[in-house]
Formats: structure tokens, C-alpha cells, sequence
């Protein structure tokens, strides 16, 4: 609230603004959806599989529901519903029928007075399973005699092939080859406030409200009305404070639809909020691929052609409404030659199912991977011949003249500064210093190393993790008293967009910004949207906002003009009124304008209809626009203890016009940590049984404020043609950072011969690598780079 | 699975170490809480399902730092955070303020209590390799009195301690000693994780010393050294030989070479004390 009215008018847009969700998130006034307290709540346990895979020989629940504060129970034969995936033909019942298929599935819903009640219950229910033969890894359920996931369907659920012409022959004739192999690890995204719903019958509209922690209100109505089957007038999505979305919160759940039907059976408030565990058991997963690569260049290091066999793990059912298996690979397959100008691609996809979690959406969603096998390229190309990592980037970096430029897999990138981020985050880090001194540190046995990571992030798509709606709406009304009420259909879950929308919306109106506020995650309020994924919220939604804005605005220079006995193009709007040009005396403030088109209507101009509100609709002309950046990171490796630290970071970064630069540091600073945590600590563990071995916080290791460095960012400006230049930048923090940050490991560790091939990277594996290094291996273990002539 | 809420339980506050006694001996299935930094967690977790819990936060009695004579006295109720930042710690036993520290985070250190570490027995745990580094001596209470137990003989085997049922850990005697150094060093994925591997290393006047390792098997390792080699080399060569010989918990080649590499790393924390 420190943004003085003088100071930052009459340009909101582009300046630090301060957030005006800020004061009441940072002294605990938010209110989460575990805040909503109804009276006669009841809470929900879920009884889960412990098993992987396994036929369900019996479910005994009979004496929870005997148990003190216990209201109902249900199994499988007390609900019907099935999330279905028409597409794929397997559907998830959301309470386990018959068979178990990953650890952490939904087998019984307990309905009780408190979740303490509930989970007594939960401890007498008897489950007995009989056990089949788990599928856990890709490459085995690739194999045709692997037992099936889902008996009637093959565990290859999705198969692309794609190669550009003449692939063969240039990769054929190029003078060098090397093949590598990338895997990710399984993650997820653990926002900090875990999933949940809230369903209440409204005893006034008869409707059902659902409260729900999640990122397109819309969307989830839609899907959750297609399950119940009743139409979406009857149900209220109301999305709360959520404190941290990340992609997890836009996927649809089984426990909603249990919730949501229990609240109408039983007429009263069902509240279920995930404990960790059910948050790392049972929220979607995400990567968990891997990348056969081969790839041929030239004797200078240009990359002359790529080919990449892309395996993904979906889990055992196809997340709804997104696979995430199939959104990782098969957009990492089109973005893998990333912002190099590399002429031939040939890729084939295979997702499987398996006895895991389903994966869905996280932030980056493709790319991490992508960037992983295409900076992890770059810096083999490089190992390989014996030159600079920054050598072989500058050759194949897309250069100025390049754009609009047509990738090989058909994607058409806007112009970006691709060239221009390289050169300004290597100044930022001062690398021809760094090299220097590494000779000096390496000497003295210090293992510090650098890694770069040039990005491009396509952005407000028009299909994404949040659906298939391209555009985005927005109502913006000024009240009688002058001041406005915007919303929109967006979901957010910490960006900010109260003030960057209020920033945009402002402006037009020629109103101080804290005169703004903008609703949203309400479907009684906000006009029917996409919500928030895809990094689409600023371009899509902010173009909505701008669009709603000018409408509006326009009509109040109409009516400013008609008052004021002047022309249109002499008024000028700013400073909360309305007033011609060089003669200030000659003025209404928005108030008064306002109050003549609400109550005073006899004065407006003929035609003019009363009132000031709009709705407008935005969908960008540019089916995607492109993000770009680099991010360079330089780490420590302790050699004796495999222990990484990372010491040093630069962003150099370009998502076109900037709305609000802290709120986009904000984004860079989150999306790194994010980064670093997928690079060296987070991962998913299945043991051989199936069994999920990371259900807290202590096994499953999220960065801390000691992992992450101060992060020195520098931004570029490239418009986009969309409505205001803006470029979307949700995610190109966490695309970019992991590649980095692996890369910077390679480079300490090049003595060793080590090139980090999977994600992520843990301290027992360095050791292993020195290990291996020292017994004479002339290669690392985990790297085949081999030359032909 | 999927629990995080604890069963129903009985709770008591008593305000001396003789009514916790007296409860402790007429009500099953009771547990003592001291700071719940381990026992909380457990019962969320449902691990563990205590039918009743004696919270002795409010005996005062069992808050104390004493310096005597020939030891310091610590009572079970001193806080993590009070042992690393007490002048009187931080003097006699730098090593064990040094080590306090470590653990976990502030807001853990802040609640977490001596007594509830080292009966908690975690064998990545810091403070019992601590004592048994430094010979400390427990004092144990019963229905029946008090008895003393030597630390080296107190942590008997995966989080299990000497103690019997019905009795309380009290206080703990740290003895002073003019003539040893010692060093501390520790590897933890990050800053506040349960140490992978650690170690304690002691040197005397006499030129002998003592390794003591933690999180490597089941307790606290405390491995005496007639002598501790000055030789670089030979020094490498006694860890690697102690370390060889270690019954590990699990991934025995990472858990034994960072054995050896702490331990070198304690040791040099040793002759930077020495010469500040
Ligand atoms: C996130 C996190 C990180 C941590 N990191 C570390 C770490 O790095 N290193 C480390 O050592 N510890 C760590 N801890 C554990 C912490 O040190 C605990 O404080 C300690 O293990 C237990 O002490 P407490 O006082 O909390 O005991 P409680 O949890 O209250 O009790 C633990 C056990 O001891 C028994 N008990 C307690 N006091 C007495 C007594 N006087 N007599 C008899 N029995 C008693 C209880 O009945 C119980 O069985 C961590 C904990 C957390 C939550």
C-alpha cells in the first residue's frame, strides 16, 4: 500500500506496485479453504490401498461405522461414479472396485463429526488384497508380456511418431554423433497448502456450494457437474485463498466427487483436506520420463539433427482432465529443439500405464525434461569436441534476423532475444572471470562449476493444463461512487493478480490502483473462463482486463465529452477524473461521471445506455507466444561428501512488456527454488513392492531458504503482438532451472568425466561417479558419448 | 497411512519429578512428553498410540544448568537451543553446544529437550553421541529411587535405552576435563535434516583419542585410540580401519566412507581448536 497516488501515475502498468494480497497473507488474515468453518461440518477420512496392485477380495467397514461420531461409510458398491476418460477408454472409479491399482487410491470415505473421529474409523476398516505383479517401471511396461495395468487395454496408452523430411539422411551424413540417455524422477509439486474440498447444500438457491482449493473455477464446476450429472446452475464453485497451486490444484480428483455427493445425501456441509501424506500419496505426480537421444553435429558443433524416443509414465489412470504423461512428452517433443536453430527432429512418444499415481500437471510441465535433454545436448556437443559450452550455444542460438521462426516441429516462435539473454546473463555472472578462477579452484581442489540454460517458454496457449478455452474474460463496473469492481475467471494461487488486473484496469480508467478490486475464483461472480495454468493468467487474462478496461473507458470519455460540451479527443482521463485538454478548470471526477450514468440519466447522450459495466472477451491472435530467457547457475561440489551447493544464480529474462517486475522477480525467484529442489533433492521413491517410501516431508526433501542463493535477475523487453505486449512467464523459471543447475554439477565435476544424465542428482551418486572415475572407468557410468568419424 | 491426526489419550501435567513417577506407575500405557519434537510427530503418524501422556513441561526441577566441581549438571528439560547458546555450555563444552545446534530448526530447537533426545535414542541424533563422547553419566528416576548409568552403556540398540519401564531420565552429568580437545563434524542432505553420518572426535594430552560416530548403525559408536596419529596418512588409515569394522545400518559403502571423511573433519575442527 505504499504506491502513492503522484508517484506512480499515470502508470500503474510497469511499476513495482505493491501486491495487494500481501497484507493479508502476511499477517495470517487469508482465509484457506480449512478456514470455512460451517456449523455441522463433517470431516472425511479416506481408508487408501496399500497396495500397488492388487485384486480387493473384501472391504470390511461395518464396524467404522459403528464407531462414536461416525455418520456414514462408504465403499465402492455405495458409489458408482467413474472418472471417466472416454479417450482412453479406462475409467477410475472413485472409490476403488474390485482392484487396487497404485498406493494411495481411494479405497473407503469415512463421514464423521471431526477428522480425529474419522480416523479412528479409518483404523478398523479391513481390507483385504490379493496381490498381482506391480508394473513400475517404463521400459518393462513397454514390453508386450508385462501383465496388463487395466486388463482390457494395452499399458502403451499413447503412441506419436513425427520426423521432418529428409532427417535420416542429414543425420546420416552429419560427421559426429553421440547418444545419451536423460531420466527424470518422479515429483510433485507439494503446494504448501495441501489439497481439499468443502461441499454445502444452500438451503436459499438449493444449490450446492463447493468450496475447493483449485486453479480454474469453471473448469472444475464443468467437470464436477459432468460426474454428478447435474446441470451447472445447480452448483456454486466458490475457490478460496489458495495458498499454492503449481498445476496439481487444476487437475480434477476422485475425493471431490465423493464429497460433493456425501453433502447431498446427507444434506449437510462435508469438509475433506488432504493430510501430507494423502498430499505426496494422492495429489497427481509429475515427470518420471525418459529420453533415448541421439543426436549428429558438426566438427564446429552445430546440431545438425536430434532424435529423441520420449517415455513417459502416466500412473495407472489418465489424470483428468489432463494426462499429465502426454502433456510432458509429447510438448517437450515439439520444444525440444528449444532456441537453437537445430533443421531436423525426429521423435517417437510412448506413454505407459503403471501401478503409480497418476501423473497431471506440474509447473513447467514439459519443461524441465525438455530443457534437460536440450541444454544436456548442447554440453555433450560441447565435452565432445572439446569447446566452450557458450561456444556451442553461440553457434546454434537463434539469432535476430531468425524471427518469426518456424521450428522443426512446426511451432512458430515470435520474437524473442534469445542471442541477447545469453550474452546478458553471462555478463551478469561475469563468466570469463569464472572460468579463470575455476582453473585456480580446481587446483586447490574446490569443485565449482557453471551451467546454462537458455529457455523459451510458449505461453498463453490456447490449451493448456487449465482446458481448451483460448480466451479469457473479464467484467469491469465502476460504482456509482466511482470506484471499480473487476472479475475474472482466473484461479490464482499467489501470483498476484488482484494488483497486476487492478494495475491494467487502473490505467484505462484513468483511477488510482487501490480504487480497483478484482474478483475472482467465484462462478457467481467472475464471467466464465479458463482459470489459471499455462502461464496465461497475465497475457490472456490481462488482455481481457485491457479489453474490459478500454470499453469502458471509452464509454466514459462519451459521456465526459457530452457533459462537458467538448470533443471526445480533447478529453483526457487520469487522476480520477475527466477533463479536456489544456483547460483544467474543465473537469468531473469519475464520481460525478459515474453518478450521471447511474442516477442522473435524463443527462446522458442520446443512445447511451446507463450504467458502467462491461464484459469483455480476449482470446490473443497468436495461438501461442513465445518467453524466452537464460538462466546460468554455478554450484559447489563437496568431493568427499557429494554434497552440492548452489552458490551463485543469474536470470536474464524476457516475457515482453512487464505489468509488475517484483511480481515477475517473484515468479523467477519461486519457480528457481522450485528448480533447484527438482535438480537435487525432490523425488518420488516407489520401492519394489509399489510402495511409496517419501510420505513426509522428512523423506521427501523440499529446498529450504539454505539451498537457494540470491538470485541476481536482469530483464529484457520484447513486445508480443498481444494485447499489451505482454508474454506469459509462469513457468519459465522452473523450465530453465533444473537444466542449469545439472549442467552447472557436469561442469564441476568434468574432471571426473562426469555428465549428470538423470534428475536428481544425489550425493551418494557423485560419490558413486568419483568412485568410478577413480577406478580408472574412462567414462562415467552414466554417460555414453561416443564419436564416429 | 494417510493419518495425521493422533489417537484419543489421557493427558497429565504433573509438577514434580514424584507425581510423574507415581502416574507413570499407575496409569498403562503412559508415555512421558517432554518437548513432542519426536513423540508428536509419532502419534500423528499413529506409530505410536499412547493411551495416556505425562507432560512434565511444568517441573522445574528438571530445567536447570548446573556447574559444579568436577561436571556439569543438565537437567532433562533443557532445550536444544538452551544448550547451544549457554555460556557456561559453550565454555566447559564447546563440542556439545557446537553439536546442539545442528538440530533440526530453531522452532525445534527451541522446544526439544535434552532428556527427549537421548531417550528418544535416534541414532542419527547428535546429543547422544555427544555424551557418549564426552562420558557423561544419566541420572535415572524410579518409583524406587534414583541409579546412575554410564552413556556408553545407556544406548543399548535401535532407538532402545537402559531405561525401565517406569522410570524418567532426570539429569545428566557431564564430567569437566581440562586435558581433552574435541572436534565435531556432521553431513545432512540439508541444514536441520537428521544427520546421515557424524562424528565426535576427541584428543587427549596423553596424544590418544577417541572417534565417536553417530547415524552409522543402531547407537552412538565410541571407538578409543591408544594413540591419534598426527600423520595425515595414518590417520586416514586408523578411520578407515575403525570405520571398516562398523556394523552399519544400511548402504554400508556411503554410511563407512563418510564415516572416514567426518571423522577427519571432526578431527581437524580438533587442531583448529587447539590453536585458537
Ligand atoms: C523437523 C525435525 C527435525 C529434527 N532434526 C533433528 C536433528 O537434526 N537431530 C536430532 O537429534 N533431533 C532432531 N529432531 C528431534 C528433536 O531433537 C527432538 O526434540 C528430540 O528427538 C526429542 O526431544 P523432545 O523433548 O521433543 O521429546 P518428546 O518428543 O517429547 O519425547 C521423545 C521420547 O522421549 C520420551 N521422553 C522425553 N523426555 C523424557 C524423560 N525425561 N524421561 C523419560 N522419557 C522421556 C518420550 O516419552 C518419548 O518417547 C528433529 C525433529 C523434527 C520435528
Amino acid at each position: 500500500m505504499t504506491v502513492r497516488f503522484e508517484q506512480s501515475k499515470p502508470q500503474f502498468t510497469g511499476a513495482r506496485v505493491e501486491r495487494a494480497e500481501d497484507a493479508r497473507l502476511l499477517t495470517g488474515r487469508a482465509r484457506y479453504l480449512d478456514d470455512l468453518d460451517f456449523p455441522g461440518t463433517l470431516e472425511v477420512a479416506f481408508v487408501r490401498s496399500t497396495h500397488a496392485a492388487a485384486k480387493l477380495v473384501s472391504v470390511h467397514a461395518e464396524a467404522a461405522s459403528r464407531m462414536p461420531g461416525v455418520r456414514m461409510v462408504w465403499t465402492a458398491a455405495d458409489i458408482h461414479v467413474t472418472l471417466d476418460s472416454p479417450e482412453f477408454g479406462v475409467n477410475q472409479p472413485v472409490l476403488a472396485k474390485d482392484e487396487v491399482r497404485y498406493v494411495g487410491e481411494p479405497v473407503v470415505a469415512i463421514f464423521a463429526d471431526s477428522r480425529y473421529a474419522a480416523e479412528d474409523a479409518a483404523d478398523t476398516v479391513e481390507v483385504t488384497y490379493a496381490d498381482l505383479p506391480p508394473v513400475l517401471h517404463i521400459r518393462e511396461a513397454l514390453q508386450a508380456e508385462t501383465r496388463r495395468v487395466h486388463a482390457e487395454r494395452p499399458n502403451v496408452m499413447y503412441h506419436q511418431e513425427y520426423q521432418t523430411d529428409g532427417f535420416e539422411e542429414a543425420f546420416g551424413n552429419a560427421l559426429h554423433h553421440l547418444s545419451a540417455t536423460f531420466t527424470l524422477h518422479r515429483q510433485t509439486a507439494v503446494p504448501m497448502e495441501t489439497r481439499g474440498c468443502m461441499a454445502a447444500p444452500d438451503g436459499a438457491t438449493n444449490r450446492l456450494h463447493v468450496y475447493v482449493s483449485h486453479q480454474s473455477p469453471h473448469g472444475f464446476r464443468a467437470d464436477l457437474c459432468k460426474f454428478l450429472g447435474v446441470p451447472e446452475h445447480a452448483v456454486r464453485v466458490i475457490v478460496p485463498e489458495v495458498g499454492g497451486a503449481f498445476g496439481i490444484k487444476a487437475m480434477f480428483y476422485p475425493e471431490y466427487v465423493v464429497v460433493a455427493l456425501a453433502a447431498l445425501r446427507l444434506r449437510r456441509p462435508v469438509k475433506w483436506i488432504a493430510d501430507r501424506s494423502e498430499c505426496l500419496l494422492a495429489d497427481c505426480h509429475a515427470r518420471d520420463g525418459i529420453h533415448d537421444v541421439d543426436v549428429a553435429f558438426d566438427g564446429d558443433g552445430r546440431i545438425l539433427a536430434l532424435r529423441d524416443h520420449l517415455m513417459g509414465d502416466s500412473g495407472a489412470y489418465p489424470a483428468v482432465p489432463f494426462c499429465g504423461s502426454i502433456g510432458e512428452t509429447s510438448l517437450a517433443a515439439r520444444m525440444l529443439t528449444g532456441p537453437y536453430k537445430i533443421p531436423h527432429l525426429s521423435f517417437t512418444i510412448d506413454c505407459t500405464y503403471s501401478n503409480k499415481a497418476p501423473l497431471g500437471a506440474y509447473r513447467g510441465v514439459w519443461g524441465p525434461p525438455a530443457s534437460f535433454v536440450q541444454e544436456g545436448v548442447v554440453d555433450r556437443v560441447a565435452r565432445a569436441l572439446h569447446k566452450d559450452p557458450v561456444a556451442v550455444r553461440r553457434i546454434n542460438l537463434l539469432q535476430p534476423e531468425d524471427f518469426p521462426y518456424r521450428t522443426a516441429s512446426g511451432f512458430v516462435y515470435d520474437p524473442g532475444s534469445y542471442a541477447e539473454s545469453l550474452e546478458t546473463a553471462l555478463e551478469l555472472v561475469d563468466y570469463d572471470g569464472f572460468r579463470k578462477r575455476q582453473r585456480e579452484d580446481r587446483s586447490r581442489g574446490v569443485y565449482r562449476g557453471i551451467g546454462i540454460s537458455v529457455f523459451v517458454e510458449p505461453t498463453a496457449m490456447a490449451a493448456s493444463e487449465a482446458g481448451d478455452i483460448p480466451y479469457e474474460a473479464a467484467t469491469v463496473r465502476m460504482e456509482p461512487t466511482g470506484t471499480v469492481t473487476a472479475a475474472l475467471g482466473l484461479g490464482p494461487s499467489g501470483q498476484g493478480h488482484e494488483t497486476t488486473m487492478a494495475q491494467l484496469i487502473a490505467d484505462e480508467l484513468g483511477v488510482d490502483v487501490r480504487d480497483v478490486v478484482v474478483l475472482h475464483g467465484d462462478t457467481d461472480s467472475a464471467p466464465y473462463g479458463g482459470g489459471t495454468g499455462g502461464s496465461r493468467s497475465g497475457t490472456i487474462g490481462g488482455g481481457a482486463a485491457l479489453t474490459a478496461g478500454r470499453k469502458l473507458r471509452d464509454k466514459l470519455l462519451a459521456l465526459a465529452a457530452h457533459l462537458l460540451e467538448a470533443d471526445v479527443a480533447d478529453i483526457e482521463l487520469k487522476d480520477g477524473a475527466a477533463h479536456v485538454a489544456g483547460v483544467p478548470a474543465q473537469r468531473l471526477t469519475v464520481q460525478q461521471l459515474a453518478t450521471a450514468a447511474y442516477t442522473d440519466v435524463n443527462r446522458l447522450p442520446e443512445g447511451m445506455k446507463p450504467g458502467l459495466e462491461v464484459m469483455a472477451r480476449y482470446q490473443p491472435t497468436r495461438p501461442i507466444t513465445f518467453s524466452n530467457g537464460t538462466h546460468i547457475a554455478v554450484v559447489d561440489v563437496d568431493v568427499a561428501t557429494g554434497q552440492i551447493q548452489t552458490v551463485d544464480y543469474v536470470v536474464a529474462n524476457d516475457c515482453g512488456v512487464l505489468i509488475n517486475p517484483t511480481i515477475v522477480e517473484g515468479q523467477i525467484h519461486g519457480g528457481v527454488a522450485q528448480g533447484i529442489g527438482e535438480a537435487l533433492l525432490e523425488e518420488l521413491k516407489y520401492d519394489t513392492e509399489g510402495q511409496l517410501t517419501t510420505v513426509s516431508l522428512s523423506d521427501y526433501l523440499l529446498p529450504t531458504t539454505h539451498d537457494i542463493p540470491n538470485i541476481r535477475i536482469r530483464h529484457l523487453v520484447t513486445p508480443s503482438e498481444s494485447k499489451g505486449g505482454f508474454k506469459g512467464m509462469g513457468e519459465g523459471s522452473l523450465i530453465a532451472a533444473p537444466a542449469a543447475v545439472v549442467a552447472a554439477v557436469s561442469d564441476a565435476l568434468e574432471p571426473f568425466g562426469v555428465m549428470v544424465s538423470s534428475m536428481p542428482v544425489t550425493p551418494d551418486q557423485v560419490l558413486e561417479w568419483i568412485d568410478a572415475d577413480q577406478e580408472k572407468k574412462v567414462d562415467s557410468v552414466d554417460s555414453k558419448v561416443y564419436f564416429e568419424n | 497411512m494417510g493419518r495425521l491426526k493422533p489417537n484419543s489419550f489421557a493427558y497429565y501435567r504433573p509438577n514434580s519429578v514424584a507425581s510423574a513417577l507415581q502416574c507413570l506407575a499407575t496409569q498403562p500405557d503412559a508415555k512421558i512428553l517432554a518437548g513432542g519434537q519426536s513423540l508428536v510427530p509419532a502419534m500423528n503418524f499413529r506409530l505410536s498410540r499412547p493411551a495416556c501422556l505425562i507432560d512434565i513441561n511444568g517441573i522445574e526441577a528438571l530445567a536447570h544448568v548446573e556447574v559444579c566441581a568436577d561436571k556439569v549438571v543438565l537437567g532433562a528439560l533443557v532445550h536444544h537451543q538452551q544448550i547451544h547458546e549457554h555460556p557456561s555450555i559453550r565454555q566447559h563444552f564447546p563440542v556439545l553446544a557446537e553439536a546442539a545446534g545442528e538440530i533440526g530448526h530453531l522452532a525445534i530447537r527451541n522446544r526439544g529437550t535434552l532428556g527427549g533426545s537421548l531417550v528418544h535414542a535416534d541414532p542419527a541424533s547428535e546429543l547422544p553421541a555427544a555424551m557418549v563422547a564426552l562420558r557423561a553419566v544419566m541420572e535415572v528416576a524410579g518409583v524406587d529411587g534414583t541409579r546412575r548409568i554410564p552413556a556408553a552403556e545407556f544406548f543399548v540398540g535401535w532407538m532402545t535405552t537402559a531405561l525401565d519401564t517406569g522410570e524418567m531420565l532426570v539429569s545428566v552429568h557431564v564430567p569437566l576435563s581440562s586435558s581433552s580437545v574435541y572436534g565435531f563434524a556432521e553431513f545432512a542432505r540439508r541444514p536441520g535434516d537428521f544427520a546421515y553420518v557424524g562424528a565426535f572426535v576427541e584428543r587427549a594430552a596423553n596424544e590418544s583419542g577417541a572417534v565417536t560416530w553417530f547415524g552409522v548403525s543402531d547407537k552412538p559408536e565410541y571407538r578409543p585410540m591408544s594413540a591419534l596419529p598426527r600423520d595425515a596418512a595414518a590417520r586416514q588409515a586408523e578411520w578407515q580401519q575403525l570405520a571398516a569394522k562398523l556394523e552399519v545400518l544400511d548402504e554400508p559403502r556411503m554410511r563407512r566412507k563418510l564415516a572416514v571423511v567426518l571423522a577427519e573433519r571432526a578431527y581437524q575442527k580438533v587442531e583448529e581448536a587447539k590453536i585458537g
